[in-house]
C-alpha cells in the first residue's frame, strides 16, 4: 500500500493548464530533498475503487524530469547574476524552481484509467507495487524467470520476472539483445538469462547451444569465478545459485586448425583448452547438403550460383555416378564434371564461364582463406556439428566455437547448426533410433547482423532463409533464439520483430533515431546513450513499459576480452 | 470539486430577494485601483514635502557607499511580507433610488522566510473573500440580512466601501466603484500589518515590508521592520544645511548623482522622527531608462526618535543591496526595484486565489427562472 507507514510521498501531481495529465501520462512535482530518476517506478493515489475507502493507486515509470523555475527567460537568469558578472557566490535568494517528473502510466490497481489529479500525493513504488505496476504479479509463479533487479532511487530494489511461456513459447518466443559492444554485457546478460532459465526449469528439458564468436569468451563456463560478497547477494536475491556450468554437461565444439593434424590443437583462443571438447570440421560428402550455406554473401541475382550448387548437392547426396569419383573438395575443384584437365565445363546447362566463377569462389573458401576447417577425410577423432547437434540433449549446453573462423566458414556453421536442429524439431530428419530432442532447445549467437542483415525486401540468402524460420517458426516446435547484436537496426526486421523480448544497453544517438526504436518512448530512448556497464532496458511483452534493470556478473571465468 | 464561492449564494440570495439587481454584463469584472497607489499613499501619508532634517549620527557626506552583505555574511532580512487584492463588480443594486455596486474581492498576504540556505518557505498567510457593498445606499434592514448571511462563515467578510477606506480617502475618491476596490486594497494592508504583529520571528530576524509604511508604523512597537518602496512620492524636496553651503535638491537632484551601492542620509518624515527613511540604489543606471529606476525607498519605524547609527544603516542598506540578486526581470515592469523574495511573497498569495474562471463561474446571482 502507498501509505505504508515507512514510505512517505515524494511529491504531488501536477497538471496546469497548458500541460494536462492524461489516461496515458501524467506528472509531479518532487520534494526538493528528494532524487528521483529515470525509470523509477512510482505509485500516484487515485480514485478508490468501487465500494473502498482506500484510494487506489495508478502506477508510473518516470520516463523525463525536468526543471522548471520563474525565470522569464536566460536574459533574466544573466540579469539576476548581476548581468552577468557575479558567477560564484550563491544568489542571495535561489530563484523558485521545481522539478517536474513525466510518468508514463503503467497500471491502476483498481483498473481507474482516470488521470491522475493535480495534488495527489505520489510516492516510491515498493517490490510489490513493482510487480502489480508491471503485471508480474499476474505470472504463475511457476513461470516467473528472474531477469534482473530493477533499482530505485530510494534504494528500493525488484525482481523483474519474465514469463517463460513469453520467452520459450508457446505465447511468444526468442530474445534479442543490442547495445554498443566494449561494455560486456550482452554476452553476460544472454548468459545470466540462460542460467536462470535452466535453474527455474526441470533439469533435462532445455538443451543450449552457444555460439562463441569473440576470443574464448564462452569456452570457460565449467570454470568457477570468485564472486564478491556482493555479487553473491544479488544472485540470491533473484532465487538463483550463483555457479557455473556443471562440467559433465558442457560439450565444446572446437574447429579444426591447419596445425591440429600435427599440434594436436584446435583452432581457438582457449588457453588450456577445456577438457571436454570434441574437433569439429568439414569434409566434402558431409558439407554437401549445406554447401549454399558458404555462397550467403554473394550476390547471385540470377540465381547461376543456385543452380549449380543445387545440380552439386543434389549429386552428391544421391551419390549419382557422375559424381562419384568426386569425393573431396580437391576432387570437386580440380575433376570431372566441373572441371576437366583444368578447364571449367558446360554443366547441365550452365555456361563454363559461370561455373568458372562457382569454381573461383569455392577455391577462395575452401582452400586460400580457409582455417582449417575444410579437410579432405574426417579423421577418427573429428566430428561434424550435424552429428553433435542432431544428438543433443536436454539440460546439456554445446558451445561451439567459430571465433578464429572466416566469415564464410562462420555462416557455414552457424547455418548447420540453424539446420540440423530445424530439422531435429520440425520433423525433417527422423532419427534411426528413439531418440528424442529436449523439449526446448536455446540457441545463442552475437552478431546476429551478419547472419541477417538488414536489407531491402525480397533479398535473401540461405542463412538469412535459415534464420528467419527459426524466428518465425521455431518457437512453435521448441527453438529459441537469443542474438545480439551492436545496432538493432542492423538486423533484419523480420528476426527482432519476432523477438518478444527485447534488452538493449547502452547505444549512441545515432542508432536510436532509427526506426527500430520506435517502440521506446522518446524520453527513455535518449536514455539508453547514457546506460553504464551492467544496466540494461529490458522490453517484455507482459510489462507495459520497459523497465532499466541491472544484472549480476557470470559466475564463470570469463575470457581474456573480459579481463 | 465543491464551488468555492457558495457561502456567497446566501448573501447574494438575499440581495435578490430583497432588492433589485442589475447583474454586471459577462459575469464579474475586474475593477483596479489606482495604478500608482503606493506613490499616492506615501504622498498622502508623508507630510510635507520639504524635508529639512536629517536623522542619522553621521552627515559628513550626502551619500555612503555600502557594501552589499550576503546572507552568507550576515543574515538579516529574514522575513519578507506582501498583500494583494484583486476586485470584481458583480452587479448594481436597486433599493428604490438608492444604488451601490456589488463587488467580490480575493484579498491576501503572506510572509516567508528565508532559511540560512537561501531557500523560502511560507512562515504565515491570510485570505478572505469580501462581499463590498456602499453600506449608506441600502436600508439597515437589507444590510443585516447581508450580515446574516455572511456571519460566522470563515474567510468571508462583508465590507462598507465607504467606511475604514483610507487609501480611497486620502485620494478623495467619490466614485462607489473604485472606493470598493480600493476598500479591498486597505483591507490586504490590514491583513499585512496583522501578519507583520503576529508572526513570530527568530530573533535578529528583520522583516521587508512591500511599499510605503504610512503613518499606522509611527508607533511600531513590534519586532525590527522596513518597509521597501519601489514607487514613491516625486514631489519631495530636500532642503540640506544652512549658511552659504547649504542647497535644496528636488527628488531627481538627489538621485541622479547616486550611484549603485550607494544610500542617501537618513531624512525624517514630518521632522518627527518616527518614521525615518532612506534611499539605495540597487541597480547601477546604465541599462535603466530613467534616474529613479534601480532606487529603492527605505522606510523605518523609529518610535523612540532617536538618531539613526550611520553603520546600522549601512548594514541594512548592505543587506538590501545584496537582495538584487535574483531578479524577476521580465516577469513585472519594476523589476529594477523588486526584491525578489517580496516576489515570491506575491506569488505565494496569488496561489491562494481562485483563478478568474473559478469566480466567473462560482459566483452567479441565484435569480428565480421565470
Amino acid at each position: 500500500m502507498t501509505t505504508k507507514k515507512d514510505n512517505h510521498p515524494i511529491g504531488r501531481g501536477s497538471a496546469t493548464d497548458r500541460d494536462p495529465n492524461t489516461a496515458e501520462k501524467f506528472q509531479f512535482w518532487i520534494h526538493p530533498d528528494q532524487t528521483v530518476n529515470p525509470f523509477d517506478i512510482v505509485a500516484a493515489e487515485h480514485f478508490p475503487a468501487e465500494g473502498s475507502n482506500e484510494p487506489s493507486r495508478t502506477f508510473g515509470l518516470v520516463t523525463n524530469i525536468k526543471h522548471f523555475t520563474d525565470a522569464g527567460s536566460h536574459l533574466a537568469n544573466l540579469i539576476s547574476n548581476d548581468f552577468g558578472e557575479e558567477v560564484n557566490q550563491p544568489p542571495q535568494t535561489p530563484r523558485q524552481g521545481a522539478n517536474v517528473a513525466e510518468a508514463a502510466v503503467l497500471s491502476n490497481s483498481a483498473d481507474i484509467y482516470m488521470p491522475v489529479r493535480n495534488e495527489s500525493r505520489i510516492y516510491f513504488a515498493d517490490e510489490e507495487d513493482i510487480h502489480q505496476a508491471l503485471g508480474i504479479d499476474g505470472i504463475p509463479e511457476q513461470r516467473r524467470v528472474p531477469a534482473g533487479l530493477i533499482q530505485m532511487s530510494n534504494g528500493a530494489q525488484a525482481v523483474a520476472y519474465l514469463d517463460r511461456d513469453f520467452v520459450l513459447g508457446p505465447e511468444a518466443g526468442h530474445v534479442n539483445i543490442s547495445g554498443i559492444s566494449g561494455l560486456a554485457t550482452k554476452t553476460s546478460y544472454a548468459m545470466f538469462l540462460i542460467q536462470a532459465l535452466l535453474q527455474k526449469s526441470a533439469q533435462d528439458e532445455i538443451a543450449v547451444i552457444l555460439l562463441n564468436v569473440k576470443y574464448d569468451d564462452l569456452l570457460h563456463i565449467h570454470e568457477p569465478r570468485e564472486l564478491s560478497e556482493e555479487e553473491e547477494k544479488v544472485w540470491k536475491q533473484l532465487g538463483l545459485e550463483p555457479k557455473p556450468w556443471p562440467e559433465d554437461r558442457v560439450h565444446y565444439l572446437l574447429p579444426n586448425g591447419k596445425q591440429t593434424h600435427t599440434t594436436g590443437r584446435p583452432n581457438c583462443f582457449a588457453d588450456p583448452l577445456p577438457q571436454q571438447h570434441k574437433v569439429y570440421a568439414y569434409a566434402l560428402r558431409e558439407t554437401a547438403p549445406k554447401l549454399d550455406l558458404l555462397f550467403s554473401d554473394i550476390p547471385d541475382p540470377n540465381d547461376t550460383l543456385g543452380a549449380i550448387i543445387g545440380e552439386i548437392m543434389s549429386g552428391l547426396s544421391g551419390n549419382e555416378p557422375a559424381w562419384r569419383a568426386v569425393q573431396t573438395w580437391d576432387d570437386l575443384l580440380t575433376k570431372p564434371p566441373l572441371v576437366q584437365q583444368g578447364i571449367p565445363q558446360k554443366f547441365q546447362n550452365i555456361h563454363p564461364s559461370s561455373v568458372g566463377r562457382f569454381l573461383r569462389l569455392l577455391r577462395r573458401v575452401v582452400k586460400t582463406r580457409q582455417t582449417g576447417i575444410f579437410v579432405s577425410q574426417l579423421f577418427t577423432r573429428m566430428t561434424t556439428i550435424e552429428k553433435e547437434i542432431g544428438n543433443i540433449k536436454g539440460g546439456h549446453t554445446y558451445v561451439v566455437d567459430i571465433a578464429r573462423l572466416a566469415p564464410e566458414e562462420q555462416t557455414l556453421v552457424f547455418g548447420d547448426v540453424l539446420r540440423t536442429v530445424y530439422g531435429l524439431y520440425s520433423g525433417e530428419m527422423l532419427p534411426f533410433d528413439d531418440y528424442t530432442p529436449p523439449e526446448k532447445v536455446i540457441i545463442f549467437v552475437d552478431e546476429l547482423n551478419k547472419y541477417a542483415p538488414a536489407r531491402g525486401h525480397g533479398e535473401s540468402s540461405p542463412i538469412l532463409d535459415q534464420v528467419l524460420d527459426i524466428a518465425e517458426r521455431g518457437r512453435s516446435f521448441g527453438m529459441i533464439l537469443f542474438s545480439a547484436q551492436q545496432f538493432l537496426s542492423a538486423v533484419h526486421e523480420r528476426v527482432t520483430g519476432n523477438s518478444a523480448t527485447k534488452v538493449l544497453g547502452r547505444s549512441d544517438s545515432a542508432e536510436i533515431n532509427a526506426g527500430n526504436y520506435r517502440f521506446l518512448d522518446q524520453d527513455i530512448r535518449y536514455h539508453l546513450t547514457r546506460l553504464d556497464k551492467g544496466e540494461l532496458i529490458l522490453s517484455h511483452p507482459i510489462y507495459r513499459q520497459p523497465v532499466k534493470i541491472r544484472f549480476p556478473r557470470p559466475p564463470f571465468r570469463q575470457s581474456r576480452a573480459a579481463k | 470539486m465543491a464551488n468555492p464561492f457558495q457561502p456567497l449564494q446566501g448573501a447574494l440570495g438575499v440581495l435578490v430577494s430583497q432588492a433589485e439587481v442589475l447583474p454586471a454584463t459577462g459575469q464579474a469584472v475586474v475593477d483596479m485601483v489606482t495604478s500608482d497607489l503606493d506613490e499616492i499613499y506615501d504622498q498622502k501619508t508623508g507630510g510635507q514635502p520639504d524635508v529639512e532634517k536629517v536623522w542619522e549620527t553621521d552627515v559628513r557626506a550626502l551619500y555612503r557607499t555600502v557594501r552589499p552583505i550576503h546572507r552568507t555574511e550576515k543574515h538579516g532580512f529574514r522575513y519578507f511580507l506582501d498583500g494583494s487584492a484583486r476586485t470584481y463588480f458583480i452587479g448594481t443594486v436597486l433599493e428604490h433610488n438608492r444604488a451601490t455596486p456589488v463587488q467580490v474581492s480575493q484579498v491576501g498576504a503572506a510572509m516567508v522566510k528565508r532559511e540560512d540556505d537561501g531557500r523560502i518557505r511560507v512562515a504565515a498567510s491570510r485570505r478572505a473573500i469580501l462581499l463590498t457593498l456602499e453600506k449608506s445606499q441600502v436600508s439597515d434592514t437589507l444590510w443585516q440580512a447581508l450580515e446574516g448571511a455572511i456571519k460566522g462563515t470563515k474567510g468571508y467578510a462583508l465590507c462598507d466601501s465607504a467606511t475604514n477606506n483610507r487609501y480611497a480617502d486620502e485620494q478623495n475618491l467619490q466614485e462607489a466603484r473604485p472606493r470598493g476596490a480600493h476598500r479591498a486594497n486597505w483591507y490586504m494592508r490590514e491583513l499585512e500589518l496583522d501578519l507583520a504583529r503576529s508572526v513570530q520571528r527568530e530573533d535578529g530576524g528583520w522583516l521587508v515590508m512591500d511599499g510605503s509604511l504610512g503613518n499606522e508604523f509611527e508607533d511600531w512597537d513590534g519586532a525590527p521592520l522596513v518597509g521597501v518602496a519601489k514607487t514613491f512620492r516625486r514631489d519631495s524636496l530636500f532642503k540640506l544645511g544652512t549658511g552659504p553651503r547649504s542647497k535644496t535638491l528636488n527628488l531627481f537632484g538627489l538621485l541622479k548623482d547616486l550611484q549603485e551601492n550607494q544610500r542617501t542620509l537618513v531624512f525624517s518624515r514630518n521632522d518627527e522622527g518616527k518614521i525615518v527613511f532612506w534611499y539605495v540604489r540597487i541597480r547601477p543606471q546604465r541599462g535603466l531608462d530613467y534616474p529613479l529606476m534601480g532606487v529603492v525607498k527605505v522606510e523605518m519605524p523609529n518610535p523612540g526618535r532617536q538618531l539613526l547609527n550611520s553603520d546600522m544603516v549601512d548594514e541594512i542598506s548592505g543587506w538590501l543591496v545584496a537582495e538584487r540578486r535574483v531578479t524577476p526581470y521580465g516577469r513585472d515592469g519594476r523589476w529594477h526595484a523588486h526584491l525578489y523574495p517580496i516576489y515570491i511573497a506575491e506569488r505565494v498569495v496569488r496561489s491562494l486565489f481562485y483563478s478568474e474562471d473559478a469566480l466567473k463561474s462560482g459566483i452567479r446571482w441565484p435569480f428565480k427562472s421565470a
